[in-house]
């Protein structure tokens, strides 16, 4: 098996990749021009007969064509192994050539989605924490060939000296690999239940915020297209139409705000169970390896001195059930776009699995020994003259629309949330740290606890506004490769003592920070 | 329970606010202000062309536009003035720190051993003065690295040649 693809000379992908990178190009059109389509389709019936032909083979020689294109984009995807090199070529016109070094390298996943998982190849993204441009992408490998190349890169890779495999169901291989597998129960495995649980209790307001995220991308693709024909006052003109009779009907709104609440619920629900499904944890030599997926199958391995930070959070009702979920946050490479494929997010944790994930990156430290230092007072005066100039804008771009008094009571809502929230964001917020890690609570509804070893850090900043230089507080940032890390208003002191101790610690560290 | 800051039992590691900071280049005042008056300069033109093909039917406010302008103008100055004493750098044995601000002060140090690479460039009114900045990129999201600008252009090159030495060696 390995003797036939040692990647010692250029291979191209598996055959039936052909089809993939087809239908890929056909997604990308069609998620292009989908508006066109639309149009199209709607107008289709008033052409004429005999133009009709003319579309067909005009649509038959687009489709050949693309499929010739998906042809020559397989045929010059080559790529090949040398020297500790993972070595790309690819491009028809444009030819690129690529070529990694083996310890740039941060993660090979596998990904199967729908289409992938019929025809029985995997997607094999190739991570590395450089730029944008070596992210490598392998749309169809079949199983053999998967494995053999993330074997070759994890063998050459020192730091690394550990095999794994899978099979077609997505779980470690016993047969193939019997001496080196060693059959250990799951950290962590998240039946239908539990998934179930999960999603009830998740941030619905958030699940919301992105769905209407997606349908506003929707609604400029359409403004766009009307606006392109001239009628974009239609639009308009259709939508105000409408929002004046809103204004005037409060059941209308309060029905609109119930099934925006199940909308949201609903959106939640779908959302965990396509990409958390039959979550599957193991712990195994120093490594997290994480199965996960519904229609999309992804795994990963998250090696530990790969990770910067993590992110322990729940919120009142996850509280209750005992489960919390853990955000790891890798080394981002500088296309801010792709940030969501590198946050990894483990739902449904009970204690013990936070316990052994806490052990396992930072050796059983004694976080629960320390007091808790809290930011001080100004943090919570900060916060409420920032609310009070949200409100001042709300209330009068309010009035400048609705020229009404009424609008006004909106405070008798708005007023008791705000407290509310400063209130708890000023409680949550306190950190503390051991010898070589920091750990940072924050949250508003949501708690998050953050651990962060001080050697991970790339650079450390302080900020004084003019007022807090007045109460000798001061802001510290941290800044690591996957972003920032803040303890806003603590004493100018102890944020000075932090601030050398944390310089001290990265200056004097033996390990890599990735 | 303990104090966190317990934890911070090596006494002798070296105290960077005790370090004496460098001064920039006094030369890079004039650059700063030249930069402001250009960039004045070119509102006010933009103001005036306004004004004369009257385009957005100004005519009212465009006395105003100008006080506006102006003001912001000797403010800016004012401001980069006082400032530019604060502009100030430290390049010790393990890292470069850099700090500036007056009313929202602001330090920055990066260690050597997390620095990526370092840049050096030149606008064209630094180069008639021969100053130079100097860049320094660490991983992840890099917008929000060092930069120190105004340094004498062989400075600049001593400080990445030493940098260079320090991460490679």
């Amino acid at each position: 098996m390995v003797s036939k693809s040692s990647f010692s000379q250029f291979s191209k992908q598996s055959k039936k990749g052909i089809i993939i990178i087809y239908l890929d190009i056909l997604y990308k059109i069609i998620k292009a021009l989908w508006v066109l389509v639309f149009v199209f389709i709607q107008n289709f019936s008033k052409t004429l007969d005999n133009n009709l032909s003319y579309i067909y083979f005009y649509l038959g020689f687009f489709f050949i064509f693309l499929l010739l294109i998906a042809f020559l984009k397989y045929h010059y995807f080559q790529f090949k192994i040398e020297n500790n090199y993972f070595i790309l070529k690819k491009g028809i016109i444009k030819k690129t050539n690529t070529s990694i070094p083996f310890d740039r390298i941060q993660n090979i996943n596998f990904k199967q989605n729908i289409i992938q998982q019929i025809i029985n190849v995997y997607e094999v993204n190739i991570e590395t924490a450089g730029s944008s441009k070596a992210e490598i992408s392998i749309k169809a490998l079949s199983y053999e060939q998967a494995n053999a190349l993330k074997k070759t890169i994890t063998i050459n890779d020192k730091c690394n000296n550990y095999i794994w495999e899978l099979d077609d169901d997505n779980k470690p291989n016993t047969i193939n690999n019997p001496e080196i597998f060693v059959e250990q129960k799951p950290l962590l495995k998240i039946s239908v239940m539990q998934l179930l649980k999960v999603s009830l209790t998740e941030n619905h307001l958030k699940s919301l915020l992105l769905l209407l995220a997606i349908l506003f991308g929707f609604y400029q693709q359409i403004t766009e297209l009307f606006n392109g024909f001239g009628e974009g006052e239609l639009l308009d003109n259709y939508i105000s139409e409408n929002t004046t009779n809103f204004e005037t009907n409060i059941v209308l709104i309060f029905i609109l705000g119930l099934l925006f609440i199940l909308v949201s619920v609903i959106s939640s629900f779908v959302r965990v169970f396509l990409r958390h499904f039959n979550l599957t944890v193991y712990i195994k030599n120093n490594a997290l390896e994480i199965y996960q997926g519904l229609t999309t199958k992804k795994s990963f391995i998250l090696k530990k001195e790969k990770v910067q930070h993590i992110t322990v959070s729940d919120n009142p009702i996850k509280r209750q059930l005992g489960i919390s979920f853990i955000t790891f946050k890798q080394a981002l490479s500088g296309n801010v776009k792709k940030k969501q494929d590198k946050i990894i997010k483990l739902v449904g944790c009970g204690q013990d699995q936070v316990l052994a994930i806490k052990n396992l990156l930072f050796s059983n430290e004694k976080f629960e020994n320390f007091t808790k230092n809290y930011s001080s007072y100004y943090f919570k005066v900060r916060l409420y003259l920032r609310s009070i100039i949200f409100l001042i804008i709300i209330n009068s771009v309010l009035y400048f629309i609705f020229k009404y008094n009424f609008v006004f009571w909106i405070n008798i809502l708005l007023l008791p949330i705000f407290i509310i929230s400063i209130e708890l964001t000023f409680k949550k917020r306190f950190y503390l740290f051991t010898n070589d890690t920091l750990l940072i609570g924050s949250g508003t509804i949501e708690t998050h606890k953050t651990y962060l070893p001080f050697y991970k850090v790339q650079n450390v900043k302080l900020k004084q506004t003019f007022f807090q230089s007045t109460q000798n507080i001061i802001d510290i940032v941290f800044q690591t490769a996957s972003g920032k890390i803040v303890i806003p208003c603590i004493r100018e002191d102890e944020a000075f003592k932090i601030y050398n101790y944390t310089l001290f610690m990265v200056e004097n560290n033996k390990y890599s920070w990735m | 329970m303990l104090d966190s800051f317990q934890n911070i039992v090596v006494s002798s590691f070296p105290n960077i606010l005790e370090v004496e900071f460098k001064y920039i280049n006094r030369k890079y005042l004039k650059v700063i202000l030249i930069n402001i008056t250009f960039v004045y300069l070119s509102l006010l033109a933009a103001v005036f062309f306004l004004e004369y093909k009257n385009i957005l039917g100004l005519e009212e406010v465009t006395f105003w536009l100008f006080l506006f302008i102006t003001i912001l103008f000797i403010y800016t100055i004012f401001i980069k003035i006082i400032g530019f004493k604060r502009r100030k750098f430290l390049v010790r044995e393990k890292d470069i720190s850099y700090k500036k601000g007056v009313f929202y002060k602001k330090i920055t140090t990066v260690p050597f051993n997390r620095i990526q690479h370092v840049e050096i460039d030149q606008g064209p009114i630094s180069r008639f003065f021969n100053l130079a900045s100097l860049s320094v990129f660490t991983a992840g999201d890099s917008s929000d690295d060092l930069k120190v600008n105004g340094l004498l252009k062989d400075e600049a090159q001593q400080i990445k040649e030493y940098i260079s030495n320090q991460i490679d060696g």
